[in-house]
């Protein structure tokens, strides 16, 4: 699996959790999955809501939040294929939290976002069995 | 006959179907139902019985956790939907090895460089830039020169389960002793090398062998008890 991520959308994706460093930043990827590649069309900033003083490494969006934009990703043909968020001051690397809260068939992209610089992003999907993500090749698109 | 939505990614166990048609009196029967038909989603929906603490499930714009939960009673045209609360983190402690490695390398670099061109000043400024590193500020020098490898891509980064902290100190020692060799050589006294050598050689240590004799002497003080060396190694941490 390979997952295509264009420069306009990789840009806005990291100045997006820029801008929430120092906590952590997500939102939704919206694009396409065929075959062996997952194309990411939009990416998609959703505030953080988890608790505020456990924002610094912690990351939620609500129910809503997914119902809304897997309802508007249906209508325009797309789908939801994955999510991103940052770790701050932290290696772009899933966490043991991250696994429990996983979902597989869904690209996680992480990015270290260090002293509100983005430094690294790379993609991952949870294996069918939950156990652990594998790393996935994340090229870049005009 | 009622209906569950399926979140997008757990369409792929359901022949990517969008919503399956179930029977069932409650949402826990519906679900039954639906597992019976696509055995592979259970794992991903239940935990030792029960939903896992991110999945919910909606009746209408319910959710059930706040109405009876799995008994909560359905009509025969229900239509449930599963949504997942996306959510992320990061708590083990983790470090880059690869920075480190660099930060040691630098070190041993310009630290024999000093001696072969007789520079204290050289030696005075991998002191500051260790003091800095050491007090993890983000403009110390080489975690500025390491990001800029990765963005260069030369480098990339080995993430392991450790603690930075006794690293941290561990720069801290060495920024000490460079320190006072720095001090000594400027002052005219060639024993200043001394201190300098120690360093070369634990830099040496870590770098080929991965013995940190720093953070040796962090986890002895936290064992200890001495204040400040909090941090317990990382496989005696609940």
């Amino acid at each position: 699996m390979t997952v295509v991520l264009n420069e306009a959308s990789r840009a806005r994706l990291l100045a997006s959790l820029e801008e929430a460093y120092p906590n952590e930043g997500g939102g939704f990827l919206v694009g396409t999955r065929q075959g062996e590649q997952v194309v990411i069309e939009d990416v998609l900033p959703i505030p953080n809501v988890f608790e505020e003083a456990e924002q610094f490494h912690r990351y939620a969006m609500t129910p809503q939040n997914w119902a809304t934009m897997e309802d508007k990703a249906d209508s325009m043909g797309l789908a939801l294929v994955g999510y991103y968020h940052s770790h701050p001051d932290s290696p772009a690397i899933p966490s043991e939290y991250d696994r429990v809260h996983a979902l597989p068939h869904f690209v996680y992209l992480i990015a270290s976002v260090v002293q509100a610089r983005a430094v690294s992003l790379f993609a991952y999907e949870l294996v069918d069995d939950r156990s652990t993500f594998k790393e996935l090749p994340l090229v870049s698109a005009s | 006959m009622a209906s569950i939505k399926i979140p997008t990614p757990l369409r792929a166990y359901t022949d990517n179907q969008a919503e399956v048609a179930v029977n069932g009196a409650t949402v826990g029967q519906a679900l039954q139902h639906l597992i019976a038909q696509y055995a592979d989603l259970e794992t991903h929906l239940f935990q030792d019985g029960k939903l896992r603490s991110f999945v919910n499930v909606y009746l209408g714009d319910e959710d059930i956790r706040f109405l009876s939960g799995l008994d909560t009673v359905i009509g025969e045209d229900a239509k449930l939907r599963i949504i997942p609360t996306i959510a992320g983190g990061n708590d083990t402690p983790r470090l880059d090895a690869h920075a480190l490695k660099f930060g040691n390398g630098a070190t041993i670099v310009l630290l024999l460089l000093a001696f072969v061109l007789n520079a204290p000043l050289l030696v005075a400024f991998v002191a500051l830039t260790q003091l800095l590193g050491g007090l993890n500020l983000p403009f110390a020098p080489y975690r500025l020169a390491y990001q800029a490898a990765l963005r260069a891509q030369l480098l990339r980064p080995k993430v392991v389960v450790d603690n930075a902290e006794p690293h941290r100190f561990a720069m801290l020692v060495g920024a000490g002793f460079n320190g006072v060799g720095a001090g000594l050589l400027l002052a005219g006294a060639e024993a200043g090398w001394l201190p300098v050598a120690v360093v070369v050689v634990l830099a040496n240590l870590n770098f080929w062998l991965n013995f940190c004799l720093g953070c040796w002497m962090y986890y002895q003080l936290n064992r200890l008890g001495v204040p400040f060396f909090r941090v317990s190694p990382v496989q005696e941490q609940s």
